[in-house]
């Protein structure tokens, strides 16, 4: 159902953007990456409230989790579980730091690629750093400014052995839809209400 | 005057036959050795013999254990990205290559045939596996623990097993493995803490003393590294590096040195005699000598050490003192036949006493020591009977015409009683700092052995630190009568080593029995295992309620089948991964005995383990005083054999010396001139030691072997000062003669002392000062007097 549905949302959105282009382009300029970018980088430092599913061929039913997701410039993301239970992620310099059962973790970016691929890929696009994004994954833009689509392929092969794609989405500067598509063929899908 | 051209005629074709009967027994000689000529440079035949079993392992260790066949490699002088990439591309080039048994840089990808087996014998492996471990509540509590990981973004790597091993076995096996002394992680590959080196291992397939074949792979190394990224630096080192640079070392520095003390020698010899001839004969025993020598050696143990070849340039500067001496000592209009009858005596002491100073060395059960032994003995005969007997047939009745240089004497300062007392006060000096400051200067550090330059070592130490992989001098051995009792006794002493680390008495341990437990062990843990129809129903009871699919876990129940009917992991199943390697380094058979080793790392007080180890009760369970487990050091060890070789060493220089003196009654027919001879050259040993030690030096093996060159040396020049001279014409002669002889030895040895190895460095500086010393000492004293 997911997989037919994801080309035919890309044929939709490139439909719109040639239907929509010659206004477009008479407006004041193109709807593009580097435009995305700007927009993002603009957004303000906010904090949301997230639902996340996971999808698992292990699994009977998604396991969703929901909490709050937030962004402080320059580089912190932090996502607070709150349900089904108490679990914080937080990436802040170079470091991811877990709390788990009450016991917290430190883990350097560094030490694991897929770490560090996974850290680029929230920070680049909540800060609108481009060149962040492109270090670790070849970029494709759909849609327009009021609802685009960014799909990242990751470039290393340490990475895509694990990761397939990973897919944000959104209106303006606004981040409406994060879609982490393994190479397993398991995913999850975090929708910021 | 007809008749005279004649016979000049036949005499000049006479000799002319003779030349070249010499020049092709000489070209004959030299094709047999360049044609059969083996040079090894396994710097472990200059190590003592062992005599311990714990000395054994040592050396066995050193020259073919896990550590000498490690190659480090650190890449640096680009930024972090650029290392990372080159880290990663060096590390694919070198899993292929023939040289290498692997190339780990840290990455997570490397190890997938390791990671392979691991998981195929994970049920075998992992300590947590025990009847109650696959129970339905266990198995409950281990399925929840999966589901609150699975909504974790950072479980990615373990999710991809999970549908077969949802208890984590794999992880657990994993966790063993020591993490803690691995170097930092940096876009996940090693690198140094500051990020300046990224850090690469690499086991060559070459054991670490075959220096051509480790030479070959460091070659593979750079030409890889250049294909990867010319611009990135790097730098190698290992035992096995280190073989290789110093066979290349000694190799240059045996070449080049040679060569420059020949070229000096050869200018000064062409300056005394002005003339080609007697130049020419001059160098005639010494290269007979030399290749007579070598081959003799190489017949005898079956190659040449490099060592011992750059040692057998240094015999150049010994033996061309006896031509030079027999030459300079003929008379005008006198033939060196005649000159070779009057100094005969004096001549065959000189050789037989330096040949019973070297027959110590041959005594020596070390294959390096006795290789110079034997060198020097044949080296000095063959260059002795040559000066006594090819030069005076090769001349005939033909009357050597050179100008003979005048020496200025000085007699007059020798012939005052002054300069002897500061020479005895100096002696007495000498001796008294010696008493008094021994043993300090005396070298107990294996390592003063090896020819490896000081800066080499010290780097691979500050690698070896950033790595956070310092070098274990410190096992357990456990023994056992066979690899399986071996691996048992290891593995019940793991609760002690974890009361050690919990104690803080050890940061960390690597035990064998880890990643290979014993056989029982492992048939115990596989026996476990519940039946299929069993875990089915327990794993359906723990799944009921949760997310998963019924039938999600359907691997694992295949899985758990197959481990229960799976042999035991044997070491086999390790071949061609970084862990087998280590096995095979770890799990030794020695004597018909085996030993598990565990490297300990990061012992506060050994004596503690020790005193713990031996409190426990002996041969642990099964009460068989033949498997146990013992604290093994290196260390200590290494200190050990070199103090017994030094030992050994003097007791055999002792002999050499009594035979010497017994030489010197019996061929001067005198205790009084005896004492002329002998004193000299004994005070210039103790004179040469002091100055050395007190320049900081500590003495070493080489340093013993030099100081007997010394000896042999001074002796010569004590008998040529101490013949009785016929006149005031033969006593210019041997001034002239001395000096030439002085001169070379102390060019030659000089020479030497400027070798970037350590023992030529050691053999040269302590030569070159011997000789100078045994000269003014033979001056000083051995002449005789005219009263």
């Amino acid at each position: 159902m997911n997989v037919l549905r994801l080309p035919a949302v890309a044929l939709i959105a490139f439909i719109a953007l040639l239907a929509s282009s010659t206004e477009s382009l008479a407006q004041a300029g193109v709807f593009d990456l580097v435009r995305l970018m700007q927009l993002l980088s603009l957004a303000p430092e906010a904090e949301v409230a997230y639902t996340e599913k996971k999808y698992s061929s292990l699994l009977a039913e998604p396991i969703v989790s929901s909490g709050t997701l937030s962004y402080r410039r320059p580089d912190t993301v932090e996502k607070n579980m709150t349900a089904p239970r108490s679990e914080r992620f937080r990436i802040a310099g170079e470091e991811l730091i877990v709390v788990r059962n009450g016991a917290e973790r430190r883990l350097p970016l560094s030490s694991q690629p897929l770490l560090s691929a996974f850290a680029a890929s929230l920070r680049g696009v909540l800060a609108g750093d481009a060149a962040l994004l492109r270090s670790h994954y070849r970029l494709a833009l759909e849609g327009e400014e009021q609802g685009w689509r960014l799909e990242m392929i990751p470039l290393e092969e340490e990475i895509s052995r694990y990761v397939e794609r990973i897919t944000v989405s959104g209106r303006a500067g606004r981040i409406e839809e994060i879609e982490v598509r393994e190479s397993s063929g398991d995913r999850s899908v975090l929708q910021v209400r | 005057m007809a008749r005279l051209r004649s016979t000049l005629g036949v005499l000049f074709s006479r000799s002319a036959v003779r030349y070249g009967l010499a020049l092709l027994c000489f070209s004959a000689l030299g094709l047999v050795a360049a044609k059969t000529l083996r040079i090894e440079s396994d710097f472990t035949a200059f190590l003592p013999p062992s005599a311990t079993p714990e000395e054994r392992l040592l050396i066995a260790q050193l020259r073919d254990g896990l550590v000498s066949r490690l190659m480090l490699v650190a890449l640096h002088g680009a930024d972090e990205n650029t290392l990372a990439r080159a880290s990663r591309g060096l590390a694919e080039k070198l899993g292929h290559a023939p040289e290498f048994d692997y190339a780990a840089n840290g990455s997570l990808n490397q190890f997938a045939v390791q990671g392979e087996v691991l998981m195929r014998h994970r049920y075998a492996l992992s300590p947590n596996v025990n009847s109650q471990h696959f129970s339905a509540p266990a198995l409950r509590a281990a399925l929840e623990e999966q589901l609150a990981q699975l909504g974790s973004p950072f479980g990615m790597l373990s999710r991809t097993i999970l549908a077969r091993d949802p208890t984590g076995e794999f992880l657990a096996t994993l966790r063993q493995l020591d993490p803690g002394s691995m170097p930092a992680l940096r876009q996940g590959v090693w690198f140094s803490a500051d990020g300046q080196r990224a850090f690469l291992i690499a086991q060559t397939r070459a054991p670490g003393f075959d220096s051509v074949r480790q030479a070959s792979a460091m070659a593979t190394v750079r030409k890889a590294l250049a294909e990867v990224n010319p611009k990135v630096e790097i730098t190698l080192t290992g035992s096995g590096v280190f073989a290789a640079e110093s066979r290349r070392l000694i190799e240059r520095d045996a070449v080049n040195l040679s060569l420059c003390s020949a070229i000096a020698i050869l200018a000064m010899l062409l300056f005394v005699y002005r003339s080609a001839l007697p130049v020419a004969l001059v160098l005639t025993p010494v290269t007979f000598g030399l290749l007579i020598g070598v081959l003799v050696v190489q017949a005898l143990f079956g190659s040449v050490h490099g060592i011992t070849l750059g040692f057998a340039a240094t015999l150049l500067g010994e033996a061309v003192d006896y031509p030079n001496y027999l030459l300079l000592n003929t008379a005008a209009g006198e033939t060196a036949r005649g000159a070779a009858r009057r100094i005969g005596r004096t001549l065959a002491l000189a050789v037989l006493t330096t040949v019973a100073s070297a027959l110590a060395l041959t005594l020596s059960s070390f294959t390096g020591l006795a290789q110079l032994g034997v060198l020097t003995m044949v080296g000095i005969t063959v260059a002795g009977l040559a000066t006594r007997y090819l030069i005076p047939w090769l001349l005939g009745d033909r009357v050597l015409d050179f100008r003979r240089l005048h020496v200025p004497a000085g007699a007059a300062a020798a012939q005052a009683g002054w300069p002897r007392m500061i020479g005895l006060a100096a002696t007495v000096c000498g001796a008294l700092w010696l008493a008094s400051t021994y043993p300090a200067w005396w070298e107990r550090d294996l390592a003063s052995i090896s020819p490896v330059p000081e800066e080499m070592r010290a780097m691979d130490l500050r690698l070896r630190r950033e790595m956070g992989a310092p070098e274990t001098s410190l096992f357990l051995a456990s023994r056992g009568a066979s690899e399986t009792a071996a691996l048992q006794v290891a593995e019940e002493i793991l609760p002690v080593l974890q009361e050690w680390k919990q104690a803080g008495w050890i940061r960390s341990y690597d035990s064998p029995a880890w990643y290979l437990p014993a056989p029982a062990t492992q048939t115990g843990r596989l026996r476990s295992l519940p039946d299929t129809p069993t875990l089915q129903k327990n794993l359906d009871e723990a799944l009921h309620g949760l997310a998963f699919r019924a039938d999600a876990f359907a691997p694992f129940v295949r899985d758990v089948a197959a481990a229960r009917v799976q042999a035991p992991l044997t070491r086999a199943a390790y071949a061609a991964t970084p862990l087998g390697a280590k096995l095979n380094a770890l799990v030794v058979e020695l004597e018909g005995q085996w030993l598990v080793l565990t490297p300990l790392v990061g012992v506060s007080d050994p004596g503690k383990l020790a005193a713990s180890l031996s409190a426990m009760p002996e041969g642990g369970s099964r009460g068989r005083s033949s498997d146990t487990t013992q604290l093994v050091d290196l260390k200590q060890i290494s200190t050990q054999m070199v103090d017994g070789f030094s030992r050994a060493a003097l007791r055999q220089a002792a002999v050499g010396t009594l035979l010497i003196t017994v030489l010197l009654i019996l061929g001067l027919g005198s205790l009084k001139r005896t004492l002329h001879v002998a004193a000299p050259a004994a005070a210039a040993l103790v004179v040469t030691a002091a100055v050395l030690t007190a320049g900081g030096q500590r003495l070493g093996v080489f340093h013993l072997v030099a100081l007997l060159l010394v000896l042999g040396i001074g002796l010569n020049y004590a008998l040529f000062f101490e013949r009785t001279p016929a006149d005031a014409a033969e006593r210019e002669r041997t001034r002239l003669a001395l000096a030439v002889c002085s001169i070379s030895t102390f060019t030659t040895f000089g020479f030497l002392s400027l070798s970037a190895t350590p023992v030529l460095h050691a053999i040269g500086s302590t030569v070159a000062l011997g000789a100078l010393v045994s000269l003014v000492l033979s001056a000083l004293w051995a002449r005789p007097s005219f009263s």
